[in-house]
């Protein structure tokens, strides 16, 4: 753990500060004030993205550092497209996953800018990896409505917006083509560079168990979803553990050495 | 929801929780041995049953049939599996028997620069042979500009000068300064009596490094080589740390398809651009990096690939279909409902 004492460490401090406020300010009834920290913070953190295009040249997606600054911008747009238009809560807690995604950024990545390797230099490389991350946001904001939905069955407070399960699964619908447009786009991409559009390789093997928990998902709320709604929930959890594990476990850990160890 | 229905959702269930606890186990194993375990016979047995079963479900499930969305997700799904099992290693085997269709899965080219060989050395390190020829005129690999020149002290001190000829860079008060005098893309001594003489060989081989003056703050001047390959290389006396750093942006192969005499298809192949031709592809898997001489080639079979392909689309068109857009014209629709109530009311 080290701190970066750079500009990119001081705008993604800032943005830290910035969501973890809006946080604190959200739970303790300040709409207001939450919603415009949660703003700047959202604004820092489009800044934090745009310098680090500029440094290193390309569209930031090559490794877990530059991936978690964008989580983290994109949470904002995210979180005020889901309420105004899907009628899904839960802005405390999107504040507090901003927050919470550039902790890593902040002090356990490695930021030390690279050149791409040729096997990046795809058109497919923003897009694949861009779906991927907005549907990584998407599904953890589906886990945080199913545990309010496991812990409590009543209505969001704010009555405007529609019950927990229902939000899990609208999260779930609309994070769930962009894991798939992800999976595919990587599959053909893989075609391109490595000769083989499936390699076994453990990255894709945890993405595909990560796409088929959702598929289960689908299934059990089709088959159960009226008579057991809790259980579709712990889908949805153990669906975003998995994700956790795809995006961090298997690039981290020396365990799972593949053709996508160069995202670490 | 009758009983033959609740069965194929129920064997649906549990179908899609094997592979996905499979995936995780797969993952476990690494590339090699997942490849293997996902291509034994147990694994295509239940390949075959999770195809069968989604085509009895599209057969019998009358939702699959009424909601075109979810026909094309399954639809698609079909035609995945079943183009990955046209493609594996299994339906080529099968290929040949019922159709005397021969073809490469799988295998390497190892290619020499100015030559052509229509030799495959398969996984199993047999060979096997086209009936084309594949020629490389030549192969380059292409670098990132500037490069650089990392240069350390023992006391963990460190600078990075890009390459840049003539340019004199300041290493402080203690170290004085450092001027990159050549280049080299292929240094050699020739040794000539006892006159030695550094040169920049145009002949075969490659052995990148640069020729630099250290100017210390007393106005002392040494020479000094750094090697691409020997990073770290000094004099025994010397304080500093020298590397040369290249980083590959790419590497491209000239390929000439030659069949019959005749120049058939001609591609420059680089990553992400491999060349089509015969029902094969051919991507740049590998080269020599002592000399540069040779290219090695990966070829792979195209049998089932169009067929993965549509299944894609299909899936894709299908998702986005059932999960978006559906969405969408349904609350179109019930905003102008509610616009022609208003005028009426």
């Amino acid at each position: 753990m080290a701190i970066k004492y750079t500009y990119q460490g001081l705008l993604i401090y800032l943005t830290i500060a910035a969501y973890f406020l809006a946080f604190l300010a959200r739970i303790a009834g300040f709409k207001k004030t939450a919603r415009t920290l949660y703003l700047a913070g959202f604004i820092v953190a489009t800044v934090s993205f745009g310098y680090r295009s500029y440094h290193v040249r390309h569209v930031p997606f090559q490794n877990l550092f530059e991936v978690f600054l964008a989580m983290a911008m994109v949470i904002y747009p995210l979180s005020i497209f889901c309420r105004r238009l899907l009628q899904v809560g839960g802005e405390a807690a999107d504040m507090l996953i901003g927050a919470i995604l550039l902790v890593p950024a902040g002090f356990v990545f490695r930021a030390e800018p690279q050149r791409l390797p040729p096997a990046l230099q795809c058109w497919l490389f923003t897009p694949h990896v861009a779906v991927y991350l907005f549907g990584y946001v998407i599904m953890a904001k589906a886990m945080v409505q199913a545990i309010c939905q496991l812990k409590n069955n009543k209505v969001d407070v704010d009555t405007s917006l529609d019950s927990y399960e229902k939000g899990t699964y609208r999260m779930i619908c609309l994070g769930f083509p962009l894991l798939t447009l992800g999976l595919l786009m990587g599959s053909w991409w893989g075609k391109l560079a490595w000769g083989d559009y499936w390699d076994w390789d453990p990255k894709e093997l945890w993405s595909l168990a990560s796409w088929l928990v959702y598929v289960e998902y689908f299934h059990v709320r089709y088959m159960f979803g009226k008579r057991y709604p809790r259980l579709g929930s712990c889908l949805a959890i153990l669906g975003a553990v998995v994700i956790v594990i795809t995006l961090l476990w298997v690039n981290l850990s020396r365990l799972f050495s593949g053709l996508h160890s160069y995202a670490t | 929801m009758n009983k033959v229905n609740r069965s194929i959702m129920w064997l649906a269930l549990v179908v899609i929780g094997i592979l996905a606890f499979l995936s995780v186990y797969g993952a476990f194993l690494g590339s090699q041995q997942a490849k293997e375990f996902f291509n034994s016979v147990p694994a295509t047995i239940y390949w075959a049953v999770f195809t069968l079963l989604l085509i009895i479900g599209i057969a019998l499930l009358r939702r699959l049939l009424r909601v075109p969305a979810l026909l094309l997700i399954h639809v698609g799904c079909v035609l995945i599996l079943a183009g990955a099992i046209w493609g594996s290693e299994a339906g080529h085997k099968l290929c040949k028997k019922l159709f005397g269709i021969d073809k490469i899965q799988t295998g390497q080219m190892k290619i020499y620069e100015g030559y052509s060989n229509n030799r495959v050395i398969l996984e199993n390190n047999q060979q096997a042979e086209f009936p084309f020829y594949i020629a490389l005129k030549d192969f380059q690999i292409e670098y990132y500009k500037p490069e650089h020149l990392y240069i350390q002290t023992l006391q963990g001190e460190s600078w990075m000068f890009p390459v840049e000829v003539g340019i004199e860079f300041s290493l402080g008060d203690e170290f004085g300064s450092v001027k990159i005098l050549k280049v080299f893309e292929n240094f050699k001594i020739t040794i000539d009596g006892e006159s030695r003489t550094i040169i920049d060989d145009t002949g075969p081989g490659s052995n990148p490094a640069l020729e630099l003056r250290f100017k210390s703050p007393d106005g002392q001047a040494i020479t000094r080589y750094v090697f691409e390959r020997f990073p770290g290389h000094t004099q025994s006396d010397d304080e500093l740390l020298l590397i040369y750093r290249r980083i590959i942006s790419d590497f491209v192969s000239e390929l000439q398809v030659v069949r019959d005499g005749q120049v058939v298809a001609e591609k420059k192949i680089e990553v992400n651009h491999p060349l089509h031709y015969g029902g094969y592809h051919f991507y740049q898997h590998s080269y020599d990096s002592d000399e540069g001489k040779y290219t090695v080639l990966l070829v792979t079979s195209d049998s089932g690939l169009y067929c993965v392909y549509t299944g894609y689309l299909m899936l894709c068109l299908g998702v986005i279909w059932h999960f978006w857009l559906r969405h969408i014209v349904n609350r179109l629709k019930t905003k102008k409902k509610n616009k022609i109530k208003f005028k009426w009311q």
